[in-house]
This record gives C-alpha cells, sequence and structure tokens, in this order.
C-alpha cells in the first residue's frame, strides 16, 4: 500500500472501527442514549435539524446564518477601528509605550467577562452580543496592526522620505501594503477569536443562533441535536477560515513572496 | 539610547494607565453620572469593599485557580503525551489524527453543554471543558515541534549509537521543547478565557460567576472590580508561566 493511500485509508478505517463500537455499545444499552446517542440516529437528527429545525422552525441554516452575521459584524466593526488606531500608535514608538501596558491589560480580560456589562449597556439584543465578539477581535487586531507597523523595514520608510513623498503617502503606499500580510493573519486570528466568543455569548439569553442551539438542546435532553450542533460549529468554523485564507490570497498576492522571503 | 530619554518617556507605560483611569473617572463622574450604568474606577472599588467581603473575594479566587490548575494540568499532560507519542510512532499518528482533525475546530465553549450531560453541573464538568481548551492547542504545538526536529540532529545521535527510547528521550524531546512551551501559553491563555465562560453560564462559585451575579444584584461596580480581577490574574499566572518555561526550557535554548 502506497503512503498516500495509508494516510486515507487508515484514518478512514480508524474512524468506522469507532463508529462502530459506539453503535455496538449503545446497542446493547452499555451506552445510556441521553449521554451517548447512537451514531445511526446522529444522520437522522443532522437531516431533522437541517430541514424541519430545532426549535421548531429554526433550521440549522438560520442559526448558521444569524451566528455568521453576528460574527461579522463584530469582526468588521473591530478590524476597521483597530487598523487605523494600530497604525497610530506602531508609528511613535512613545505612543507605542504609552499604551503598551493598557493593551497588553485589555487583551488578558477574558472577553466573556464583559458579558454582564454588555447586558446593561446593551440589553439582550444583537448589540451585546456584537460588541462582545468585537471586544474580542480589537485587542488581537490591534495588537496585530501594531507589531506589522512596527516590523516594516525602516529602509523602505527612508527611501520613501529621500523621495519627498508626504507621509500620508507613506502610510498609504509603503506602510500599509508593506504590513498587509501580517495584518490579514491578525485578522485571520481575530476571526476565530470571534467564533470562540459567540459560541459563548449565544448560550445566555437567546433562542437563535449556534451556541444557543446546542444549549437548547441540551435543556430538551437532545443529546444527538446537541453532538450534530457540535460538528456543524466545527464545519463552519472551518470553511469561514478557510475562506478568510482564499480572500488573503486574492487580495494581497504579494504575500506569498514575503513569506518566501522569511523563509 | 534609553538613558538619555526624559523620565515622562520611561515611565510612559504608567502615564499611559493612568491617564485613561483618569479619563474614565471623569468620563462616569461628568457624563454618565450614573454608577448604577457606568460607576468610575473609584466607584468600583468603594463598590467591591462594601458588598465583597475578602474571605468570599479569595474564596472565588481559590475556586479558579484551582480550576484552571486542574484543568492545564490534564489537558497540557494528556497533550503532550499524546503529541509526543503521535510525532515518533506513525501508527498512533494515523490513529489519532481523524479524532484530532474532525474535533480540533470545535471551539472549546461549545463543549459546555455535552460536558454538563456527560459530568452533571459538577467541578468536572468545568476542568473538562478547560481541559479541552488546552488539550488542542498544546498538542498542535508539540506534534509541530516533534515534525520539525532537524532530521540532522537524530542521525548524528544515532551514530553514537543513541537509538530508541533513549533517542526519544534525551534528543527528539528536548529538540521539541521551544514549541512545546509556545503552545503551553497559547493553551493557558485559551484555557483562561475557557475557565471565565465555563463559570460565567454554570457555576456557583469563582471568579466568572462572582462578575455575573454581580449584575444580578444590580452591583455593577462589583463586576467591573471582578473583570479586572479576572485580568490581573490572568496577567500574573502567565508571567509565572512564563518565567517556569524559561527557567526550565530556556536552559537549553534561548527563549
Amino acid at each position: 500500500m502506497s503512503p498516500r493511500a495509508q494516510a486515507w485509508l487508515v484514518p478512514a478505517a480508524v474512524l468506522a472501527a469507532f463508529l462502530g463500537i459506539w453503535e455496538f455499545a449503545a446497542d446493547q444499552g452499555w451506552l445510556r442514549p441521553i449521554q451517548f446517542p447512537p451514531p445511526s440516529r446522529l444522520a437522522g437528527s443532522f437531516v431533522d435539524l437541517a430541514t424541519r429545525g430545532f426549535p421548531q422552525g429554526i433550521t440549522l441554516w438560520t442559526h448558521a446564518g444569524i451566528t455568521v452575521a453576528r460574527i461579522l459584524a463584530g469582526h468588521i466593526l473591530a478590524v476597521a477601528l483597530a487598523i487605523p488606531l494600530g497604525i497610530l500608535i506602531g508609528s511613535y514608538p512613545l505612543l507605542d509605550r504609552a499604551t503598551s501596558p493598557l493593551v497588553a491589560f485589555c487583551r488578558s480580560i477574558a472577553t466573556l467577562s464583559l458579558l454582564p456589562l454588555a447586558l446593561v449597556w446593551f440589553g439582550t439584543g444583537e448589540a451585546s452580543k456584537i460588541f462582545l465578539i468585537g471586544y474580542g477581535c480589537f485587542w488581537v487586531m490591534l495588537s496585530a496592526t501594531i507589531g506589522a507597523v512596527k516590523l516594516v523595514d525602516p529602509v523602505l520608510i527612508r527611501a520613501a522620505r529621500t523621495m519627498d513623498t508626504p507621509q500620508a503617502e507613506i502610510f498609504r503606499r509603503v506602510i500599509l501594503p508593506a504590513a498587509a500580510p501580517r495584518l490579514m493573519s491578525g485578522a485571520r486570528v481575530a476571526l476565530g477569536v470571534g467564533f470562540m466568543v459567540i459560541v459563548g455569548a449565544e448560550m445566555i439569553g437567546t433562542i437563535r443562533g449556534l451556541g444557543s442551539l446546542i444549549m437548547e438542546a441540551r435543556t430538551f435532553y437532545r443529546t444527538d441535536i446537541t453532538m450534530v450542533g457540535m460538528l456543524c460549529i466545527g464545519a463552519f468554523g472551518l470553511a469561514i477560515t478557510t475562506a478568510m485564507a482564499k480572500l488573503e490570497a486574492w487580495l494581497i498576492p504579494w504575500q506569498a513572496r514575503v513569506e518566501g522571503q522569511q523563509k | 539610547m534609553i538613558r538619555d530619554e526624559s523620565f515622562f518617556a520611561r515611565h510612559a507605560g504608567w502615564f499611559g494607565v493612568a491617564f485613561f483611569l483618569a479619563l474614565w473617572e471623569a468620563a462616569a463622574r461628568l457624563g454618565w453620572r450614573d454608577p448604577s450604568i457606568m460607576p468610575a474606577p473609584s466607584q468600583a472599588i468603594l463598590a467591591a469593599i462594601a458588598h465583597l467581603p475578602p474571605g468570599e473575594l479569595v474564596e472565588h479566587v481559590a475556586w479558579s485557580l484551582w480550576r484552571i490548575f486542574a484543568g492545564f494540568g490534564i489537558g497540557a499532560g494528556a497533550a503532550i503525551a499524546l503529541g509526543i507519542a503521535a510525532g515518533w510512532y506513525r501508527p498512533v499518528a494515523l490513529v489519532a489524527r481523524p479524532f484530532v482533525e474532525i474535533l480540533r475546530p470545535i471551539p472549546p465553549l461549545a463543549w459546555i453543554p455535552i460536558a454538563i450531560v456527560w459530568f452533571g453541573l459538577g467541578e468536572p464538568s468545568k476542568i473538562f471543558v478547560i481541559v479541552i481548551g488546552v488539550f488542542f492547542p498544546v498538542f498542535t504545538a508539540t506534534a509541530r515541534g516533534m515534525a520539525s526536529i532537524p532530521p540532522v540532529i537524530l542521525r548524528a545521535a544515532r551514530t553514537m549509537d543513541v537509538d530508541g527510547v533513549r533517542l526519544l528521550i534525551k534528543v527528539a524531546i528536548p529538540a521539541a521543547m521551544p514549541d512545546i512551551a509556545t503552545g503551553l501559553r497559547i493553551g493557558f491563555g485559551l484555557g483562561f478565557g475557557v475557565l471565565v465562560a465555563a463559570e460565567l453560564i454554570a457555576a456557583e462559585r469563582g471568579m466568572g460567576h462572582l462578575v455575573m451575579e454581580a449584575r444580578q444584584l444590580g452591583q455593577l461596580g462589583v463586576s467591573i472590580f471582578g473583570i479586572f480581577l479576572i485580568g490581573i490574574v490572568n496577567l500574573i499566572a502567565d508571567r509565572q508561566l512564563a518565567r517556569l518555561i524559561g527557567r526550565t526550557i530556556g536552559r537549553w535554548h534561548a527563549l
């Protein structure tokens, strides 16, 4: 067997064996169905979730759409604020030093601990969730932007200065493109943070969204829905990060060159 | 260069923090004027002194610390052991990989409902979720560290008749250590976030619970105090972990 085939066949066989043992154990009554519903039921649950929905009428796609819309709103807001501010802080060393303890501290505050504040300030609706995602994304993005600006090759900036380039032009034509690859990877990390935060934020005070889907299902003893929901969250997360990587390659084709140089 | 700088430049960080606190204090007292919506920092501290006996405060912090240490210890230990095994023995990698690939994209907080189903509402379910949060970053980093050991090192050791388990323990694992160290820091940070969320959603003790309960009692100042407490504890714990790593792993590597 070629190593390539082996790399696919063995994991597939392992998974099949795992599911088989699980099914058998559930069938024999060794596993409580409330804790470990048999895998054969999960497929049915998925179809159920995708067509009829849980709670009744809210399908998987509605939940996912709501969650993704929340993430994107918070993420875009955070990135739009963090990039200009980060460029400003990163360009002036004194400003950087004055703000760095504050930035480090705000980053180390667990985002979800702000949930009580968000509820008081923005109520239980959309705004409080977008605020939480935005907070989590913002500090990651701000640190990434400051770091990216500081790492721009000073020779590029000096070269632009010798050609009498105005400061605004240096920001736009030199610093921004040179920092772009690191900005993009920061945006990708921030998106991951947003995804983490939303699942937790949705578990409190809402019935729409992927996080609330799995929590509600637990409340109604539908462990099968919880499990299917978890797998779907993972799949959606993977899809979002993959899409982001594609977007990155399309937006800044010169990144491959930069990474090549680093290696 | 730093020697010539002014007093202000040298202590810029402190000035930044002080400026921020002053701005907040002024905004809260002159702008909002309603401590139940936007308490000033001074009001938050006073509220904490008034409503939070020191004994209770210590208890909340102690519960959180115990959970994070237990979860981090189990998660990191399991991840390093499995990561090393998967990096060294190909069959282990082939068996472990499908599970890791399927479960890794699931955010740790999404495990909270299933943890409650499996372990009930007590301590094990919270520790389990932290374990999940810590496990994947540490495992990924360990596997990467094992995969990126320069083959030259291993071949050199083999020519000196170091082989088998001795090669693994004496050569391969130390070579993978810097990656493992990075994974531990990331895993700890993630585990801490998960801890707070788990305490917020389902707990009756701990710092996350403190923040949530204070809000329900209408003591927003205490909530803000708790949020700052979480940040400070996280920073201190992270620094201590970094120092510990620096002292143990840094002996071999310039970390």
